[in-house]
């Protein structure tokens, strides 16, 4: 797309360029819209429940309603759209989903580091939780050397210690501050 | 008029005031640069600070934030590709394409100067034309409102992307999302089912963050090679030639100015801002070039309408605050706090009551302007050092900002677990290529969307007033053929992709 712009273009010209994977996005796309639909369709129902108002012609239900209207509406569209490049690209050869998986690792092993610290900044509080974050995605980010993992320690206090200090001594804003104060 | 306004250069031009300012102008272009913490936030942190100082000087210490806020959102926008305010996501579609293309400091030199050029002549537009504009933005209805937002997404959903079906989906996403939470009509929960996590609704700069913030820094590590040994964001000698730019921004005058109006326009609408001025700025420049088909690779012309057009609403802001009392913004609502803290009353009669101050203002935004120029010329060397930070230091760094601004937001840890549910979303979507930008500018616009067409039907059960009032026919038309510009748009290129 262009607003993430053209890295994202390339990447994801350089995917649909490659014939076996061209149809392994088609499916994604199907899933993705199919569960969408199931979702918005759910929802639409529930819409249909929220208070109307005497005081409007238009409930609180009425805008939500008419937006899903139209998202299952697209999401349809692009299960037809999909569906067409579905049916005209032939099979992935086996083990797609593993090498994209294996592809991908670093992105997901930051995610789910990121997802830790998410759970971590209420338990931990943000210094600590921000600390450990920080140390752990550098290093498995590769800082390895010994002249990088000093600079990795100081940007890890700098970032958590530091930004914590910043925000409650100077702009007064308390960032969580967990069990150990 | 010529004694109030050198009543009010003599107010602003002494050595206290220009020194808050130039601090506020590092303050705003700062606080913009770091993804998740926005302009109102920056003036709100502010605002106690001016509590002390005589009203000229406190209200120029803000507006020098406000305007060094408005192009400080250009940094993390070229360089990272996350946009550091909601005014900057359309310069995200050519200046980080130039970066990533080894032109970082062109990307962002072009975007100085014409974020000055913007707010240069919305300052002139704001001197000469204040009460007429503002009577006209005061004439919008709900009816012009809603259309307005209508007009806004279908040039969204035109603007990105290879399938304007999915550019669709993402802004008709956008406008779901909003509705979670409270109805702003009448307070009832929707779509909360009873969770904590849902109550508050989904705030807009959360989505923001999660949105390209979080699936954007995913999306630098895939490349786990790259990333362990150290590659940078950008490969490339960095230069930056500030004189290069400005010629090369001088070469598209009409660009400029029509971009520059968009922005005053748009930002004299209440409620509109920056965020709906850069993409319609981008929009018409898109429309009026000769080259189309380059919007979205790095072309100059992307970013010189985005940042002139985001930049000039800081004028136009102010156009309905000064003449009618009416804040165009949260930032001018803001502004307006701090006029009332030092007793001076907001409305029709200001310019007349206190003349001085007002033009006093206008010179502050003027000198403003200049300052963030200064301030960004020698400032960009230091801020393209960013350049130069291997992927495994920036990208933690930028995910624990992150955290912070969307807690900081609103002080609710239940923030920070929404980022990372729609970061994941986020990246989910990008993977399969959907535009983003349509979502978060459905996520702002939604509410305001709402509300009026609520408010319009409120007033007058008839809905073919939409068609009959000519402001909001017009804007419908624009609509309509801002999707049928992309249509034709698409049509024409794909025998060019066959053939190729």
């Amino acid at each position: 797309m262009s607003s993430q712009a053209p890295s994202q273009q390339t990447r994801s010209s350089d995917r649909v360029a490659d014939p076996d994977t061209r149809r392994a996005n088609a499916l994604a796309h199907l899933v993705l819209n199919g569960a969408l639909v199931v979702l918005f369709s759910m929802l639409f129902v529930h819409a249909g429940a929220l208070p109307s108002s005497m005081w409007e012609p238009l409930g609180a239900g009425s805008f939500p309603r008419l937006v899903l209207a139209v998202l299952i509406v697209t999401n349809l569209g692009i299960m037809v759209q999909e569906w067409r490049h579905y049916r005209s690209n032939t099979a992935a050869a086996p083990g797609l989903v593993r090498r994209w998986l294996w592809r991908h690792r670093l992105a997901f092993g930051v995610l789910a580091l990121f997802a830790l610290y998410i759970v971590g900044v209420p338990a931990l509080g943000f210094r600590l939780a921000s600390l450990l974050f920080l140390v752990l995605a550098q290093l498995a980010l590769g800082v390895r050397r010994p002249r990088s993992l000093a600079i990795a320690a100081i940007i890890a206090v700098t970032f958590s210690f530091g930004i914590d200090w910043l925000f409650r001594d100077v702009f007064i804003i308390s960032l969580p501050r967990g069990p150990f104060g | 008029m010529t004694e109030a306004l050198f009543a009010g250069m003599d107010q602003l031009f002494t050595l206290s005031t220009m020194a808050t300012m130039l601090l506020g102008v590092v303050a705003g272009v700062i606080a913009s640069a770091i993804p998740g913490f926005t302009i109102t936030m920056a003036i709100v942190l502010t605002l106690p600070l001016t509590f002390s100082m005589d009203p000229l000087q406190g209200i120029a210490t803000m507006l020098a934030v406000y305007v060094g806020g408005y192009s400080g959102g250009l940094i993390s926008a070229a360089l990272l590709g996350i946009p550091g305010t909601p005014s900057s996501v359309a310069t995200t579609f050519d200046a980080f394409p130039m970066a990533r293309s080894g032109q970082p400091g062109r990307a962002l030199a072009l975007g100085i100067w014409s974020s000055f050029f913007g707010a240069l002549v919305s300052v002139i537009v704001l001197i000469i034309a204040a009460p007429p504009l503002a009577m006209i933005a005061v004439k919008l209805g709900a009816w012009e409102y809603f259309s307005l937002i209508i007009f806004a997404m279908t040039v969204v959903a035109s603007l990105v992307g290879k399938s304007m079906l999915k550019g669709l989906m993402t802004g008709l996403l956008g406008l779901f999302i909003a509705t979670v939470g409270a109805d702003p009509m009448m307070g009832v929960a929707r779509f909360t089912f009873d969770i904590d996590l849902l109550a508050n609704g989904f705030p807009f700069l959360v989505v923001l963050i999660g949105i390209f913030a979080v699936s954007q820094l995913l999306q630098e590590v895939e490349d786990a090679e790259q990333t362990k040994h150290g590659k940078q964001l950008i490969p490339a000698n960095v230069t930056f030639k500030p004189l290069d730019a400005l010629r090369e921004t001088l070469t598209y005058p009409i660009n400029l100015l029509r971009s520059s109006l968009v922005g005053v326009f748009i930002g004299a609408v209440p409620g509109a801002g920056g965020s709906i001025a850069n993409l319609l700025a981008y929009d018409q420049a898109k429309r009026a070039s000769k080259t189309p088909e380059k919007f979205g690779t790095g072309t100059p012309e992307g970013v010189i309408a985005s940042e002139s057009g985001n930049s000039a609403t800081s004028g136009g802001g102010l156009i309905p605050m000064i003449a009618l009392g009416i804040p165009g913004s949260a930032v001018d609502a803001v502004l307006m706090a701090s006029l009332m803290v030092h007793g001076i009353g907001i409305g029709p009669r200001l310019i007349l009551d206190h003349g001085d101050l007002v033009y006093g203002m206008f010179m502050a935004m003027l000198l403003a302007a200049f300052m963030v120029l200064v301030v960004c010329l020698f400032s960009m060397r230091f801020f393209l050092r960013v350049t130069d930070v291997p992927r495994s230091v920036i990208v933690p760094v930028v995910l624990v900002c992150c955290v912070v601004g969307a807690f900081a937001l609103n002080n609710r840890v239940t923030d920070i677990y929404l980022l990372l549910g729609v970061g994941i979303f986020g990246y989910i979507l990008s993977k399969l290529d959907y535009p983003l930008a349509p979502l978060v500018l459905g996520v702002i616009l939604g509410p305001i969307a709402e509300t009026n067409l609520r408010r319009a039907l409120m007033t007058d059960e008839n809905w073919t007033l939409f068609f009959t009032r000519p402001i909001s026919l017009t804007l419908l038309i624009l609509a309509v053929v801002s999707v049928a510009f992309a249509i034709r748009q698409r049509l024409r290129q794909r025998p060019s992709e066959k053939t190729a």
